[in-house]
């Protein structure tokens, strides 16, 4: 088996456990879209882009009181060692449910009945945790789209990889560690939208995973502030003033 | 494209509002505690022409699993281990809202969890399942048929799946040259260690385990949660369009945690009951 | 005068703290008030707004919009307003009660394609927008440059009591008629419209931005070789963003 972690906890990318790939979010980076935002969280490479609200097509899918959320996740054919037939598998519908569910909460669907809200989330490469940055860029692509929303939703994938609890899994962990714990949240509202597990852990070694995923998810979504005002104000560090 | 689709009948708000009230005074609308599951009933061996099969049902929901092991070509990433699938089929009749096709997110989803469940609690010994290491592996389909919905399906799927493989007796297969030869010899898939999994709801404030179908019509969220037989949390999944506070999840990691034992019990129980027979 | 509290937020983000009278784009918690938008809150005494920097067209009853007629029927015209649904004119408002789908046909008063001027008439989000064409100004656009900006740039473009869209028209020398729904129409020699356009659009990339008043000011002189001075406004407020005829 690989050694995933050197004798001075260090980890195949040279990360501490606890340290986080680069991310690097954009917003606004597609013309047609209504809202969108592009992602490099290492090597990761994903792009969301999000429409509406719109009419609702087909027309009998429209729901009288709220907006319908529609999400897809796709994944690129050429975004995984191995190409990635076209067709959507079995793994990216269930993504497309969950991202969905993870973002619904913070939108506030009931201002738009009968509309559609478009979410696309296209993974152009991936590479380890790609469901918590897709979950990200599509938050950001909201706000860039001018939908009201309670909270951005971000989030941190932990893991355990020999026996040692680390943030931010890679693909290489993903595959050869332990336990992929990917966590997506409102960071205000203080609710967790998405969580799932998998591989054994016990009592406090969840505990110790999932508040660590709750504190690097906050230091993503500081990233994701700074992006959303460079985007709209194009400049950091605004204050209050008069 | 994943969009929200009703899977439920429609709930009133008088009932709505009912469920709701009854929850507040420490209750549910059928009169069970919030820890507390409907009876489970465990019918193991009911398909002779599976290799092991189960009808588990959980208050109204009924959900059949049916095992084949079949022999295949071992995964290019994972030569020297065999092959699991779980697929999941809500039947036409199992509910008003279900149509024949091919399956939807949500039965896909429920395949999945359960899948992982069974995957990451390495009940099945993957690597005893080789044949030939990289040529000829046993390949285990455990085929799920819901045919009554009344809530919590994934228990209902995944306990039925356990149940199944941990009964499941296979016909020894030999190599002979390219052919395989499947002998008369059953032997069994003897589970290492015995998933159980117990899902949970948040409905307003309060959180209960095992919902029903009115429970989950008005529920804000769920979270299956799947432990192995040293109750560690081996698989977890967050479902439905609200969320948790984090005080919550760990409070329901707990009683789940509680609930997975006394569950796998009764599970243990039916598979212990079918081998002496 | 109130001291005027301003701040970038974004959604989630608490306003304000305690409790404050609802408004628009936020929503209540148990701590204070949370913006629901990317948007520039304000707090003005008791009084709290987040004025969005991106967002659709949302329809309200008496809004000017610009819309295109693409379909009709017998009897009424749907016509996009670039909202998420099509508007109805319905043939009552243009033809009077006595209408008869034998006598009067549609098509002869507005064709599919054809650019009108209209109000809002009703919208509550649970029905499609209605629109009216009774009033002066309203009507088929016979000609002029289209052009659209996002919707939540509007305001800015208006300016306070008209006086951005005042000085562009002046200095200039076109008329611009600005839908609320971020469609605008420009009229005036075709050789003027150019430097419209360029001053609209600098609006809108530059509307979150303090001073724009004085900027745009500065570009129109520097075009026109001419002092442009911004039209007779009412009192100065700390700052003329988001004002317009909206309000």
């Amino acid at each position: 088996m690989t050694q995933l972690i050197s004798k001075k906890n260090l980890r195949l990318d040279g990360r501490k456990l606890d340290e986080l790939r680069p991310i690097k979010l954009t917003v606004g980076v597609l013309k047609n879209a209504d809202g969108s935002a592009y992602i490099e969280w290492g090597r990761n490479k994903i792009m969301a882009g999000v429409y509406g609200p719109k009419e609702c097509h087909p027309k009998h899918m429209a729901l009288p009181d709220r907006a319908l959320l529609k999400c897809r996740y796709h994944m690129a054919p050429f975004s995984v060692d191995d190409r990635k037939p076209p067709q959507p598998s079995r793994r990216e519908i269930e993504l497309s449910k969950i991202i969905r569910e993870a973002l619904s909460p913070a939108i506030v669907l009931e201002d738009f009945p009968r509309t559609a809200i478009e979410v696309y989330v296209e993974v152009l490469q991936s590479d380890g945790s790609s469901r918590i940055a897709s979950i990200t860029a599509a938050s950001a692509a909201l706000a860039d789209a001018g939908i009201p929303m309670r909270d951005l939703v971000v989030g941190c994938a932990v893991g355990k990889v020999q026996d040692k609890i680390v943030a931010d899994v890679s693909d290489t962990e993903d595959k050869e560690g332990q336990v992929d714990l990917p966590v997506a949240f409102m960071p205000n509202l203080n609710l967790i939208t998405l969580l799932q597990s998998d591989g054994a852990l016990t009592k406090d070694e969840f505990e110790k995973a999932f508040k660590l995923a709750l504190e690097k998810g906050r230091y993503v979504y500081e990233i994701v502030r700074d992006a959303l005002l460079e985007g709209f104000v194009g400049r950091k560090n605004e204050k209050e003033g008069n | 494209m994943s969009a929200e689709e009703r899977k439920h009948e429609f709930v009133d708000s008088i009932r709505r509002e009912q469920v709701f009230r009854t929850l507040e005074t420490g209750v549910r609308l059928d009169g069970r505690k919030m820890d507390e599951y409907r009876k489970i009933k465990i019918e193991v061996g009911p398909i002779v022409k599976a290799d092991g099969s189960a009808l588990v049902q959980i208050g109204n929901t009924k959900a059949l699993v049916g095992v084949k092991v079949l022999v295949g070509t071992p995964f290019p990433d994972t030569p020297d281990e065999g092959i699991l699938t779980v697929n999941a089929d809500i039947l036409p009749i199992a509910s008003p809202y279900e149509e024949p096709g091919p399956p939807d997110e949500s039965t896909i989803e429920l395949s999945r969890v359960v899948d992982r469940g069974i995957r990451e609690s390495h009940m099945v010994d993957m690597e005893s399942l080789v044949l030939e290491k990289g040529k000829k592996v046993y390949s285990v389909f455990v085929d799920v048929t819901v045919l009554d919905v009344d809530g919590n399906l994934f228990d209902a799927v995944s306990y039925a799946a356990v149940v199944a493989l941990a009964t499941t007796k296979y016909r020894k297969a030999t190599l002979k040259g390219d052919q395989v030869v499947f002998s008369e010899k059953r032997v069994p898939l003897k589970p290492k260690t015995i998933p159980s999994s117990v899902t949970t709801a948040k409905i307003g404030r309060a959180l209960v385990v095992d919902p029903d179908w009115v429970e989950e019509a008005v529920m804000d969220a769920r979270l299956t949660l799947t432990f192995n037989s040293n109750n560690e949390l081996c698989a977890m999944q967050k479902g439905g369009t609200f969320g948790f506070t984090p005080e919550e999840i760990l409070k329901q990691m707990e009683v789940a945690r509680a609930k997975a034992k006394e569950n796998r019990a009764i599970l243990k129980e039916a598979i212990e009951g079918a081998k002496k027979k | 005068m109130a001291k005027v509290l301003r701040k970038f937020v974004l959604p989630g983000d608490l306003i304000v703290k305690g409790n404050y009278p609802p408004a628009p784009n936020t929503y209540q918690m148990d701590d204070g008030l949370h913006s629901l938008k990317v948007g520039l809150s304000e707090i003005e005494g008791r009084n709290v707004r987040v004025i969005p920097l991106a967002g659709r067209y949302v329809p309200r009853p008496d809004d000017l919009v610009v819309g295109v007629v693409i379909d009709l029927n017998a009897f009424a015209w749907s016509v996009d307003i670039n909202s998420f649904f099509p508007a109805f004119l319905t043939a009552t408002d243009v033809f009077g009660k006595r209408y008869s789908p034998e006598s009067e046909d549609l098509s002869s008063k507005f064709d599919i394609g054809d650019v009108i001027i209209a109000r809002v008439a009703a919208y509550d989000r649970s029905k499609d927008p209605m629109l009216t064409v009774a009033g002066p100004k309203l009507g088929r656009v016979n000609g002029g440059y289209l052009m659209k900006i996002s919707p939540v740039k509007v305001p800015r473009l208006i300016g306070r009591r008209g006086s951005m869209s005042k000085m562009i028209e002046e200095a200039t020398g076109t008329r611009i008629t600005i839908g609320q729904n971020g469609i605008i129409v420009i009229n005036g020699e075709p050789s003027r419209i150019p430097l419209a356009v360029k001053a609209i659009e600098m609006v809108e990339t530059q509307a979150h931005l303090a001073g724009l008043s004085v900027s745009v000011q500065n570009f129109l002189s520097k075009e026109t070789g001419r002092v442009v001075r911004k039209p007779q406004e009412g009192p100065p407020q700390s700052d003329d963003f988001n004002s317009g005829e909206s309000e």
